[in-house]
């Protein structure tokens, strides 16, 4: 049988899994022997750590940050107010499935390019992030709602319930778990697809651009650099917005 | 309110479950029914409350009902009290909801999700939630399932109570343990 493991240990075992693969890196990157194709783990953090005192590098951040925001706030508003119409109304639902399967299956760089075409790489990052998450909460929406329990409806049908408290206390809980896991996929998926546009169009200030820029100077330990960052943002915008939902869903 | 079922017909398939029946509920009966199962305890009950479109025949418009279903159908995560005000009153009403479950049920049981009390608990919550919901009529299907005898009683009580003078239709199969109170017995 297996024994919990208590969090100190658990933590430990983390931290060593951690520095297996920091040492796998290094002596890869050792191996390789040039630290223009396979910058080390030290490497990156010198180039890590003369970013970050510069405004460029804050100025990057803020701007793909923003825009990756702002991209995946419109989806899940949009998302979720066109889905709860499409419960509502099966016309509706009829119509935009079909569309939006076809949007999640057509490659993300057919978009980016499109989106550039269209509209210029100012907007293609909220544009895309937007694109990329909106039919993953428009599909929760409408499978979460479906999933409230029949009994429970019917109850609250017979016992003549407002519907605002219906809503609140059978569709809410039933939809919250799907809300949340398209959501933590999204948020993964927007950071993505967000970078990918900007190193395709390289709007002002953003990583994609630095990326990009990385790439024509052959700064590998910045790519790297800038990977970690880009982690980093993920991971900590994904936990914000986690804990912020699971707070309005309680 | 009279609640009145005429030349009722209904079957499933080809299983006939009503043929031509009609039953009238006088305002303020207590009925009870019962029937081996399979009978249409359930469905007569559902017919009432509008669930199930009969093949044929009327029933009564405009009654509000209250049930408790054969299930218990409370909804997860939620306290007793949350049950009850769910289906009438606001924040308002919690003490006198309270108040209401407390001859039903031990006080700390009133404060904790419905999942951590026991199956005759539960069973008791969705009692006192017809109870308490405002309706013409209280129709209970099985109320008394999974009820040890003092707590059918007690129960029994609590429900005879709190009827507050609306009709009250109970569907059972333990009609010998339920001699002792004013129902009228109707058999299907």
């Amino acid at each position: 049988m297996m024994k919990p493991a208590n969090p100190s240990h658990r933590f430990l075992r983390g931290l060593l899994v951690a520095l297996f693969w920091l040492g796998v890196w290094q002596a890869s990157s050792m191996l390789v022997g040039k630290p223009v194709l396979f910058a080390s783990p030290l490497d990156t953090l010198r180039a890590l750590w003369q970013m970050l005192p510069t405004a460029g590098f804050w100025q990057s951040v803020a701007g793909s940050l923003s825009r990756v925001a702002l991209g995946f706030t419109l989806a899940l508003l949009l998302g979720m107010a066109t889905g709860m119409l499409a419960f509502r109304f099966s016309v509706l639902r009829a119509l935009l499935a079909p569309l939006l399967t076809l949007v999640k299956t057509v490659p993300v760089a057919s978009f980016i390019i499109l989106i550039l075409v269209w509209f210029g790489s100012g907007e293609l990052t909220v544009i895309v992030s937007l694109l990329i998450v909106f039919p993953q909460i428009f599909f929760a929406t409408v499978n979460g709602l479906e999933s409230a329990d029949r009994e429970l409806l019917e109850m609250s049908r017979v016992f003549r319930v407002f519907r605002r408290r219906i809503a609140w206390q059978v569709y809410r809980p039933a939809l919250m778990p799907y809300l949340l896991s398209a959501c933590a996929s999204g948020l993964g998926m927007s950071w993505k697809a967000g970078i990918a546009a900007e190193v395709i169009g390289t709007p002002l200030h953003s990583i994609g651009e630095q990326m990009y820029l990385a790439k024509v100077y052959l700064a590998t330990s910045e790519l790297f650099a800038w990977t970690l960052t880009v982690i980093v943002l993920s991971l900590l915008f994904e936990k914000t917005v986690l804990s912020l939902l699971r707070r309005v869903g309680r | 309110m009279e609640i009145r079922i005429q030349n009722l017909s209904h079957s499933f398939g080809d299983k006939v479950i009503f043929r031509n029946d009609s039953l009238t509920l006088q305002d303020g009966g207590i009925y009870g029914l019962t029937a081996p199962s399979g009978r249409g305890k359930t469905t007569l009950l559902r017919i009432l409350m509008g669930l199930i479109v009969p093949d044929s025949g009327t029933v009564t418009a405009g009654v509000r009902y209250s049930t408790v279903f054969q299930t218990d159908r409370l909804l997860p995560g939620v306290t007793p009290v949350s049950q009850l005000l769910f289906v009438r009153g606001g924040k308002a009403e919690r003490e006198a909801a309270c108040a209401f479950l407390s001859s039903l049920l031990p006080a700390d049981s009133l404060h904790q999700p419905v999942e951590e009390l026991s199956g005759g608990m539960q069973r008791r919550v969705a009692i006192a939630r017809s109870l308490w919901a405002e309706s013409d009529c209280i129709l209970m299907d099985e109320p008394f399932t999974g009820l040890d005898a003092d707590t059918l009683h007690q129960t029994a009580e609590f429900i005879l109570a709190n009827r507050q003078g609306r009709t009250l239709l109970l569907s059972t199969h333990q009609k010998e343990l339920l001699q002792a109170y004013p129902i009228q017995w109707l058999e299907l």
